[in-house]
C-alpha cells in the first residue's frame, strides 16, 4: 500500500514539473489575444461578401452633365424614398448607346433594351416594414447615413452581410434608437412601423 | 516545452473568453435573427416612383375617369380625377378597390378551351384564335346562327361586334337589359327620339321615382357630386332630393324624403301626382294634355293611397314641395337599374312633360356618328333573346359574349344558364371566371379596364352628349390577356372581312375624331361634351293608357332586388376588400338576409331571423329573414350580387341570387319583357 501511495505521489509531482513549462495564465492569454484579434480582423472579413454593382454607373459623369439628384431619385410626397430610378428612366437618354463608355454598353445591351430592370445594390436598404421619411430627417447630413456617391465615378463596393442579407451600411434599429433618443424624437413602434 | 492537455484548455479558455470581448457572438445572433425574419415567401413591396395614371374605369356601367396610383408602373390603389368635369375627383367603392382587382384570383389567367364539364386547359392565343376563326367561319354567311351578348352599352366595342356580326351575315347583337334601352323606348311613346339625359346638377329638386341615382342609377359619382354641392357646409341645402322607391336604400337614406312605394306601383305613384299637380293649376301644351288629364284623374289619392300605401297627405305634401321648385326634375326607373317597364318610365318622365322641363332639366341627346359601319343593337334584348333560344325559336350555332353575364344576371338566371347549352360553341372575353365564363367552350382573357384603351359614350342619365377615353396605365396586363376589340379585329380579318381597322385603339381615335374630340386629351383624363338636341315631347297618354292597375295579392310579396354599389354587379363580385363592409344583417355565414317590414313578416307568418324559400317561376332561393322598417309594405326586399357559383374563394357560394326568381311578364302594349314588378311567395322551411 505503501508503495502505491508513493508512485501516485510521484507522478503528481511529475506532472507540476512539466506544468510550470506551460507558463500559468500564458496559454489563457495567447487564446484571449487571438481570439480578440480575430473577432475585430478576421470575423467582420469573413461575415461580409464584397460585390460590385451590375453596372459601373459613374455618378461623376452625371453630374457633369448638369443633372441634380433629383433627375433620377424621387421621394414620395410623405418623404418616403422611391426607391432606384427604374430603366423607363435610364431609357429616357440611355435607349440607344450615347456615349463611349463600355458600362453604357452594358446597361443598353444587357438590360434597357432586354426590359430587364439593373438589380442594382442599395447600400442603405431597409426592410418593407421601416417606414423612413427623408422630409423628417432633411437637417441631418447625408453623410452620417449614406456613402458619399455622389462624386465617384466607378460605385463604391457592396458589402453583403452573408447572415443577414442586408448591405453592411444598412441601419441598425439600435441606432435609429440611439438618434431618437439624443435627440428626444419618440421610439415608439408606430413612429417607424406603419 | 510542449503543449499539454492543460495548456489547451487554457488557450481554448482564454480564446472564449477573448470571444467575449469582440463582436462575433453579438453580432452573430443579431444577424441570424434579421436573417430568420426574411424567408422568401414574404412578399416584397414594389418600389419606385409613385405616380397618378389618368384612366377610365368601366368596372360598372357608369364609366368614370379616374386616376390609378402606380409604383414603379405597377397599379396599388385608384383615386378620383379632380380634373375631369364628371367624376370630379370621386370614386365609387367598386373603383376604390379596382387596382386590387386587377390581381385578383378569380381573373383568367390564359386563354382556356373547355375539355370537359367544368373543366378547361390553358391553350396559346394562336390555337384559341385559330379556334375562333373556324367556328365563325362554318357558319359564315348563315343569317341567326352566329349572335352576340354585350353588356357594355357605351364602348365602341359594340360597333365592332355588331360590325363582324353584320359581315358574318347575322344580325344577332343583343344588350344585357339596362335602363337605357327601356327609356329610348319610353321616349319614342312620347313621340321623341333619342336617349334621354337628366340634369340633377342644375334642378332645385329632384324627385327620383325608384331610380337609386346615389347608388347605381346613371352616372353615379356624378350624381354624387351633384348632390354633394347643394349641401355646403354650414349652409342651408340649395336643392331637395326626394327617393320614392321599395327600399329605404343609400340614395334614400340622405334624400330629404323617403316615400316607400312598392315596385309594382311606380307608374301609379307617378300618375297620382300628376293629378295633384294638375289638380293645382299645371297645364301643358302638349296634343295629348286632355288625355292625359282624364287619365291622371283616375289616380286619385284614395287609389295611390291602394296601390302604394301612402297617405293623402304624403302626397299632397310632394305636389306642394314640386309646386314650389323653380327646377324640379323626376328621374324614373327600376330600384336595380333593370326590368323596370317602358310605361314605369313614361309615367315619370310624363311629370317633367307636365312641370315644363323637358329640354331644361330632361334632355335629349343627339344620335352619336358611329366609327364603324353597320347597325347597331337588336330592338331586342338579350334576356328575350335567351327566351328565344331555350324554346327553339332561336336557334344560333355560336355566341359571342362581351363584358357580360347573362348565366348569373338575367331573370330566371337558372333557365337562361340552361338555354347558353343550347348553343354549339359559346366564346366568352371575359377577365374574371364569371358564371357565363365558366359555361362557355372557350374564353378569352380580357383586360381589365386599367389595362386597355377603351371609351365611354352618353353612360345613361347625363344630360349632355358626353364622351370619355382610357388609355392602359400599365405597359403589359397582368395576365396573358389580349384586348377583345383587337382579337375581334383579327378574327375579322381571317375571315375575309374588313372593319377598316386593326385594333381598338384605332377605332377610338376614329370615334374620337368622328366626334370632333381630342383622342389625346381624352386619353389624359379629359372629356368631351356636345349639346343636347332640341324637341318636344309629348306626355305619352295613350301609352300610359295602357297602365295596368296595381292588384294586391295576398298570397305573394312584391320583389324589390336592392342594389348595394360597393357589393359589385352583374360582371363583377363583389371586390374581396368591400366584402368587409357586408352586414351580418345582410349575410351571415352562407346565409343571406331578405328584408321586410315586421308587419309584411307578420302577415308571411315568418320572424326575424327565420330562413325562408322564396319561390316564383321555377326559381327559387334560399335565405333568412331581417326586420327592416325602411322596405315598402307588402315587399320582400332582396341585395342583389350574391349567390356567385363561380369567381373566387372570397365570393363563391355566400348567400343566393335573387335573379334566379325574377319572372319575366309582357307590358302591355310597348311589347317589353318587364320584372321589375315580380312577386314571390315566401315560405318558412
Ligand atoms: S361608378 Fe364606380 S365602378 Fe362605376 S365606373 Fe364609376 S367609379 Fe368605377
Amino acid at each position: 500500500m505503501d508503495q502505491k501511495l508513493q508512485e501516485l505521489w510521484g507522478e503528481v509531482m511529475e506532472e507540476k514539473k512539466q506544468c510550470k513549462g506551460c507558463g500559468g495564465a500564458l496559454p489563457f492569454l495567447i487564446g484571449f489575444v487571438a481570439a480578440v484579434i480575430a473577432g475585430w480582423v478576421l470575423f467582420p472579413n469573413l461575415l461580409y461578401s464584397k460585390k460590385v454593382q451590375p453596372v459601373r454607373f459613374s455618378h461623376k459623369i452625371h453630374q457633369e452633365q448638369g443633372m441634380e439628384c433629383d433627375s433620377c431619385h424621387a421621394f414620395r410626397d410623405d418623404g418616403s424614398y422611391a426607391g432606384l430610378p427604374k430603366n423607363e428612366k435610364c431609357q429616357e437618354c440611355h435607349a440607344d448607346v450615347v456615349g463611349s463608355d463600355p458600362a453604357e454598353k452594358v446597361y443598353v445591351e444587357q438590360y434597357g433594351q432586354k426590359g430587364k430592370e439593373v438589380p442594382w445594390l442599395i447600400y442603405q436598404k431597409q426592410p418593407d416594414n421601416v417606414f423612413f421619411s427623408h422630409n423628417a430627417h432633411k437637417e441631418i447630413e447625408c453623410g452620417k447615413c449614406h456613402l458619399d456617391v455622389g462624386k465617384t465615378d466607378t460605385p463604391p463596393v457592396y458589402y453583403e452581410n452573408r447572415l443577414s442579407g442586408y448591405s453592411k451600411q444598412t441601419m441598425k434599429m439600435w441606432q435609429c434608437e440611439r438618434c431618437h433618443a439624443e435627440k428626444a424624437v419618440s421610439n415608439a413602434c408606430h413612429v417607424c412601423h406603419k | 516545452m510542449g503543449l499539454d492537455r492543460r495548456g489547451f484548455v487554457k488557450i481554448v479558455v482564454g480564446g472564449v473568453a477573448g470571444t467575449l470581448f469582440t463582436p462575433v457572438i453579438w453580432k452573430s445572433l443579431d444577424d441570424v435573427s434579421i436573417w430568420s425574419q426574411n424567408w422568401p415567401w414574404i412578399p416584397r413591396l414594389n418600389t419606385g416612383e409613385v405616380k397618378a395614371k389618368a384612366a377610365l374605369s368601366k368596372l360598372c356601367p357608369a364609366g368614370c375617369a379616374v386616376k390609378v396610383k402606380t409604383v414603379g408602373g405597377l397599379p396599388f390603389a385608384v383615386a378620383g380625377n379632380t380634373a375631369n368635369p364628371m367624376s370630379k375627383g370621386g370614386v365609387c367603392p367598386v373603383c376604390a378597390a379596382g387596382a386590387q382587382l386587377m390581381y385578383s384570383p378569380a381573373r383568367v389567367k390564359s386563354p382556356l378551351k373547355k375539355v370537359g364539364e367544368g373543366k378547361f386547359e390553358a391553350i396559346k392565343w394562336e390555337d384559341a384564335e385559330a379556334l375562333l376563326v373556324e367556328k365563325l367561319g362554318v357558319l359564315k354567311g348563315q343569317a341567326g346562327k352566329i349572335a352576340a351578348i354585350s353588356g357594355d352599352e357605351t364602348g365602341t366595342a359594340g360597333e365592332v361586334i355588331s360590325g363582324l356580326l353584320g359581315g358574318l351575315g347575322n344580325a344577332g347583337y343583343y344588350m344585357m337589359p339596362s335602363e337605357k334601352f327601356v327609356a329610348e323606348k319610353g321616349v319614342k311613346l312620347m313621340g321623341g327620339s333619342g336617349q334621354p339625359g337628366f340634369d340633377i346638377a342644375g334642378a332645385d329638386l329632384v324627385l327620383m321615382i325608384g331610380a337609386d341615382a346615389l347608388d347605381s342609377w346613371g352616372p353615379t359619382v356624378a350624381n354624387q357630386k351633384a348632390f354633394a354641392a347643394t349641401r355646403p357646409t354650414g349652409a342651408a341645402a340649395t336643392a331637395k332630393f326626394v327617393y320614392a322607391g321599395p327600399v329605404l336604400n343609400h340614395t334614400a337614406a340622405v334624400s330629404d324624403k323617403f316615400l316607400p312605394v312598392p315596385p309594382q306601383a311606380t307608374a301609379a305613384f307617378a300618375l297620382g301626382l300628376a293629378n295633384l299637380l294638375i289638380g293645382a293649376g299645371a297645364v301643358s301644351s302638349a296634343s295629348d294634355f286632355a288625355e292625359y288629364k282624364a287619365l291622371a284623374a283616375k289616380h286619385t289619392v284614395e287609389e295611390v293611397e291602394k296601390a302604394t300605401g301612402l297617405k293623402a297627405e304624403s302626397m299632397k305634401e310632394l305636389a306642394a314641395l314640386i309646386r314650389a321648385a323653380k327646377a324640379p326634375l323626376v328621374i324614373a326607373g327600376a330600384s336595380f337599374g333593370q326590368g323596370a317597364g317602358a310605361l314605369d318610365f313614361v309615367a315619370g318622365a310624363s311629370l317633367n312633360v307636365l312641370l315644363g322641363r323637358v329640354g331644361g332639366g330632361m334632355t335629349l341627346l343627339p344620335a352619336a356618328p358611329r366609327a364603324v359601319g353597320g347597325v347597331g343593337a337588336s330592338d331586342k334584348d338579350a334576356a328575350s333573346f335567351l327566351a328565344e333560344v331555350s324554346t327553339g325559336k332561336a336557334a344560333p350555332g355560336a355566341l359571342i359574349v362581351y363584358a357580360a353575364n347573362p348565366a348569373y344576371a338575367l331573370p330566371q338566371a337558372d333557365d337562361m344558364a340552361k338555354a347558353l347549352g343550347n348553343i354549339a360553341f359559346k366564346v366568352s372575353f371575359s377577365t374574371y371566371m364569371d358564371e357565363t365564363a365558366a359555361l362557355c367552350d372557350l374564353i378569352l382573357p380580357a383586360p381589365h379596364p386599367f389595362e386597355r384603351y377603351d371609351d365611354v359614350l352618353n353612360p345613361y342619365g347625363v344630360a349632355k352628349p358626353t364622351y370619355l377615353v382610357g388609355a392602359p396605365v400599365v405597359k403589359k396586363p397582368v395576365m396573358d390577356c389580349k384586348d377583345p376589340v383587337d382579337v375581334l379585329l383579327g378574327a375579322a380579318g381571317k375571315l375575309g372581312l374588313t372593319l377598316g381597322f386593326e385594333t381598338y385603339a384605332d377605332v377610338i381615335k376614329a370615334k374620337a375624331k368622328a366626334l370632333g374630340a381630342d383622342f389625346d386629351a381624352l386619353a389624359a383624363g379629359g372629356i368631351w361634351n356636345g349639346e343636347p338636341k332640341g324637341g318636344a315631347l309629348n306626355l305619352g297618354a295613350s301609352a300610359l293608357a295602357k297602365v295596368a292597375p296595381v292588384t294586391l295579392d295576398s298570397k305573394t310579396l312584391a320583389l324589390a332586388p336592392m342594389s348595394n354599389q360597393a357589393y359589385g354587379s352583374a360582371t363583377l363580385a363583389t371586390p374581396p376588400a368591400n366584402l368587409l363592409a357586408v352586414r351580418n344583417t345582410e349575410l351571415l355565414g352562407k346565409d343571406l338576409f331578405v328584408q321586410m317590414s315586421a308587419d309584411t313578416a307578420k302577415k308571411a307568418g315568418v320572424a326575424e331571423g327565420a330562413k325562408v324559400k322564396l319561390s316564383a317561376g321555377k326559381g327559387e332561393m334560399k335565405a333568412r329573414v331581417h326586420l327592416n322598417e325602411g322596405v315598402a309594405p307588402g315587399t320582400v326586399a332582396v341585395l342583389m350580387g350574391f349567390g356567385r357559383s363561380a369567381w373566387d374563394e372570397f365570393t363563391k357560394g355566400k348567400g343566393d341570387n335573387v335573379y334566379k326568381i325574377l319572372t319575366v311578364s309582357d307590358e302591355a302594349g310597348t311589347g317589353l319583357k318587364v320584372w321589375a314588378g315580380s312577386t314571390v311567395t315566401v315560405a318558412k322551411i
